[in-house]
Parts: structure tokens; sequence; C-alpha cells
């Protein structure tokens, strides 16, 4: 596992170094991709991934995320993560909690816990990976896996900008609170591309905040 | 391998999760004999009882067993010389079990707890969030009726796999509640916060519409049912729709403690939304009947009961208002007759931290009663108002 993540961070890390390269000598761009709803407003914390649409892509390096539980909610409720990474689930709430995924992506469950008695968690398949927690059924966060070469949230104005070789990609945009899955497929050709995408379906509701969670009854 | 033994014996032993609430109250009351003076108030405290009083004193506990096992005890004092000064309103013991594939989840609950009808007694201790006092149909819920007995739930967490909805199934069985339905006989629907304790009683001495009682009594030695359906659309919206019947034998009397099987059964309906906003809106609706057969007899008593609760919540503020209105009727010469009536009550809670809270409560209830002029005397309809300020500090890892 660790040799097959050591390869990995390697080809990513030659991945990466090439395009500075290709940027630096002219074949580089940067790629802006805005997000709208279906009223016009920038859309914040979309998650953006470029794939070739060979398929031939390197994963991105896997990281160490950390994903704590904090007055009976997850703090963050989104983690977007390269394959082979891991989380840890922390709990600093004074109530325990008991954290279980039954998505296909991986399959899970830590048992009643309070602070951190676990190791973190490895995530080696791509995919999305609901959260909920057994005793606490208002808590629900998400952690998405992918196999993406370049992936990243679009900021409070709705956009995500990038530095990437010139060429086609597959741009995917995704958000818990999207009805659709966006795709589109791009080439690449200057130095600079735009991309706006707008949904055509409105938002499912937002989570409610944390204090309204009495769920006791 | 050790590391896992040693990580389920330390989850196996560990702490309990525990609350103390102290809540404290300041009243001011024009309301009639309230139920602990023996009266046909319809107010938790009557005009003899304002001043300062013990809302509610009380000691909650979660202790968890391996994994899936956990008891709930809930214990309380109400400072209104009940028979134990600490009684407990709910103890069950509680197996929940992890999702298995597709999102579905079995529940299982023994012991003595309440059904899932309100949607407004959601807060620790079956509290409202909202107001100090309950509607008309959960004060009768938390006055007379208790699952003790086994429920079973079946869940589908579809949020979890990428639906909109939740939905739940729930099915109880339950004996040692037959009484259910004297208070609603012999006094009416009120409004208060006052839970009957599952060792206490209602009713006062001396009093002649309703003498003192223990209403979690098994009499008739029949059990009775209830079934329900939950649906969620995500955390906004919740519907509850629950089938209740005790299947108790009118006929059946019981000479030690003069009581009868009450025969009681409803249907209830309730929905609550909620905004990204702050706004709540709740409304439930309640309908059924009691009866006893005393005799060659058969006394029955109908009973609707419906409120719709509006609350909006600014930051640590939250302002509410209610409307209820409730009907019992009765053509019985024996006592026990027709009860209308509505109420208005409005709260404005400031919790400034997850330790205190802050209540400032208002509420006036006009009904008119035909069992004032037969028991005490009075003028059936009256009109009474309660204003309370409370103010509740609680203490523990499951204070929130």
């Amino acid at each position: 596992m660790k040799g097959m993540q050591l390869l990995r961070g390697v080809a990513s890390g030659f991945f990466i170094l090439f395009g500075l390269l290709a940027s630096a000598a002219g074949w580089g761009a940067t790629l802006v991709v805005a997000v709208h709803t279906a009223n016009g407003k920038p859309l914040a914390g979309a998650v953006v991934t470029l794939r070739s649409p060979g398929g031939a892509d390197h994963p991105g390096v896997p990281v160490n995320a950390v994903m704590d539980q904090i007055n009976r909610t997850f703090v963050p409720d989104l983690l977007v993560i390269p394959v082979g990474s891991s989380v840890a689930f922390p709990n600093s709430d004074s109530v325990s909690h008991q954290i279980y995924s039954f998505s296909p992506a991986h399959r899970f469950q830590l048992p009643l816990y309070r602070g951190k008695p676990y190791p973190p968690v490895n995530f080696d398949q791509p995919g999305l990976i609901t959260l909920g927690c057994n005793i606490h059924d208002s808590m629900l966060a998400y952690v998405l896996v992918t196999d993406a070469p370049y992936f990243g949230r679009t900021d409070a104005t709705g956009t995500w900008s990038v530095d990437v070789p010139r060429g086609t990609y597959k741009i995917n945009v995704w958000q818990p609170r999207m009805e659709e899955t966006l795709q589109k497929e791009l080439t690449i050709e200057g130095e600079r591309s735009d991309l706006t995408l707008r949904l055509t379906h409105a938002l499912k509701p937002a989570p409610l905040e944390g204090r309204h969670s009495w769920d006791a009854y | 391998m050790s590391a896992a033994v040693l990580l389920a014996l330390a989850a196996a032993l560990a702490a309990p999760e525990w609350e103390i609430d102290l809540d404290a109250r300041l009243v001011e009351s024009n309301g009639q004999q309230s139920i602990t003076n023996g009266g046909l108030g319809t107010l938790r405290f009557d005009d003899s009882q304002s001043g300062l009083r013990l809302g509610r004193a009380r000691f909650a506990l979660a202790q968890t067993f391996g994994q899936v096992w956990s008891l709930h005890l809930d214990a309380s004092a109400w400072g209104d010389h009940d028979r134990n000064p600490v009684d407990l309103t709910e103890a069950y013991l509680q197996f929940r079990p992890y999702p298995f594939g597709g999102g579905y989840r079995f529940r299982l609950r023994t012991g003595a707890f309440y059904a899932p009808i309100s949607l407004e007694n959601r807060s620790a201790g079956w509290e409202s969030p909202y107001t100090l006092s309950y509607s008309a149909i959960n004060t009768w819920l938390g006055q007379e009726l208790r699952t003790i007995g086994a429920e079973g739930q079946i869940d589908w967490l579809g949020t979890r796999a990428g639906s909109a909805f939740d939905v739940a199934f729930t099915g109880g069985v339950f004996g040692w509640n037959d009484p259910a339905g004297v208070v609603l006989a012999n006094r009416g629907f009120s409004l208060g916060d006052r839970q009957t304790t599952l060792f206490g009683q209602v009713g006062a001495p001396r009093s002649t519409p309703l003498p003192p009682k223990q209403l979690f009594r098994e009499i008739d030695h029949r059990a009775g049912f209830y079934a329900g359906l939950e649906g969620r659309y995500y955390d906004r919206i919740v519907i509850r729709a629950l089938r209740y019947d005790n299947r108790g034998d009118p006929a059946a009397y019981d000479a030690a403690s003069n009581t009868f099987a009450w025969d009681t059964h409803f249907n209830s309906i309730g929905l609550r939304a909620q905004s990204g906003t702050g706004w709540t809106a709740i409304a439930q609706y309640l309908d059924g009947e009691t009866a006893i057969a005393p005799g060659s007899l058969y006394l029955s008593w109908p009973f609707r009961a419906r409120f719709a609760l509006l609350s909006r919540e600014l930051g640590r503020h939250r302002i509410s208002l209610r409307y209820d209105s409730f009907t019992v009727d009765s053509e019985s010469k024996y006592g026990g007759g027709p009860q209308h009536g509505h109420a208005w009550t409005a709260a404005y809670v400031f919790e400034p931290d997850t330790h205190w809270r802050l209540t400032l409560e208002w509420l006036r209830v006009t009904n008119d009663n035909q069992d004032r002029p037969f028991y005490v005397g009075l003028s059936p309809a009256a009109t009474e108002t309660q204003v309370q300020l409370g103010v509740r500090f609680a203490l523990g890892p499951a204070a929130r």
C-alpha cells in the first residue's frame, strides 16, 4: 500500500513538474471555471475535476485529511481527496459518536467513541462516500475520493482556477446540493481559458445549522 | 487484535452521558384551581401558585453497553407533592445496530418511553424548545400516555443514499397504561409542562373531579398497540402519522384503585417545516375517543385537538406563537361533561450559551367546561391567563 502511494506520489510529482515546464515553455494555460446556480448566483464550494478524455491520468498526490465532529456536526462537511488518501475522524464533542458509511465506494464503521481512538481511514477507491452518525441522525457529511489529476473547489465568487498543459479535458462539477451532474469537454488552446457553467435545476435545500438539530425525540 | 479488544472494552466501559437541569419559574397566574390542587383549572399553575416555583429539576443518564445497547433514564422533581419527590418520566433499554445494506436500520426500545407523536417536544427530557407550556395535545400525552412495553422501528436512511427522503415505520406493543383517558374525561384538556412520572399520580386528595390516580397500571390484561409512519424531506420537513389503540376493556374495573380500563384510541398527524432562515412551523391534529362501561352503561368521550405554532429564531433569540383548540364531547349525566376551548401562547426564549436558557411566556386559555357547574359550582366558561419567567441551568456532557 505504502509503496503504491509513493509511486503515485512520484508519478503525480512528475506530472505537476511537467505541467509547470509546459507552462513555462508556452504549452501551459490557466483555466478559470465559474459555476453559477440556475438563478445566476455564484455557487461556492462546488467541486471541479479535470480529466483527460483518454483517461490515462495520474491521480493527485494522496493527503492526510481531517474531518472533526464539533457540536454534533461534521467539520468540514465535505472533503475532496485524491484516491489513496486517509482521513482522521476525531470527535471533539463531549458526547460519543458512531460513524458509518454504507456507500459502495467504501463501507466502514467507527464504533462509539470520543476523542481520537482510531487510526485514520484509508480511501483506496474513487467515489462518493456519504457519512452519518448512528446516534445523531442529523449529522451528514461527504468524502469525495477522486482519481482526477486536477481538482478543486469554487470560492465565494463561484470560481476556481488551475494551471494545466494545453489540451482537451473533461470537466465535471459536483456539489452535494446539486440535483444534476454537470459535465463539459473543453479544448484549451490559448494562455487563458474561461468557462462558465450554469446549473439548470434549483439547488437542494442547505442543511440546517447544528443548533437546530434537537433530535432527542 | 488485542488493540481491537482493548478498544471494545474501553467503549463498553465508556463513562455515561449525563445531564442535570434546574428550571425555576416566576409565575403570575389568575387560573382556576389546578390539577395539583384538585380543581378544573386549565393551566399548570393556578392563582394560589403564583410566585417562585420549581419548574423542573431533572437528571438524565445514558449508558452504553458495547456498541449497540444503551440504557436511558430520565428522573425529575416537580415540586408539587407527588407520591415520590423524585421519579422517572422515562426508563428504557435501546438496541440500535448499524444501518445495513441499502440504508435500512432496525431499532428496538423496551421499557417506559414516549411514543413518537409530538413534533413539538423534541428537546431532551421531552421538553419543547419553543415554549414552556406544551400544546393541549402534547400536555395530554405527557399527562396520560407512556409506552410501557416494546417498540420497533425500521428506518430507511434515504438521505444517506442520495435520496431527498428518509422514512421510518414504528410499531409499539404496550401494557400498564389502562387508566389513560380518565383525565381527559374527568377534567378535559389543559396546557402545561407537568409530565406524569412512572410511579407518580395525577389528581389531588379530596378532589371530586379527579381524586388521585396512578395511570401506569394494568387492569384488563390486554396489550395495546400503535403503528406510526414518519417521513422526512431532508432536514426541512417532517410528517408523522400514528394510530394508537390501548385496546382497553371498558368494562374491566380495578376496585383497589377505583379505576376502569379506559378504552382509548386515536389517530394523530403532524407536520413540522423549517426554513434555512430560522422559521419553524408546526401543526398537529389528534382525533380519538375514550370510553368506559360501568355496569350496563357505555360512556364515551370523543375528543379532538389541534394546534399551529410559528417560531422565528434569530441567533440566540427565539420567538414563538401558538394557537390551540380542543374539544371533548360527552353526553354523560354523571360528571365528565363536554369541554370546548382555545388558547394563545406567546414565548420569547434567550439562550446565551449551552448552560442557560431564559424564557418569558404568556398564555391565555378560554374554555367552556360543563364540569364546572357540576363539580365546583362555577360558571362553565373561564378565561385564565398565566405569565411565566423561566430560568433554566443545564450541566453535563449531554447538555446543549
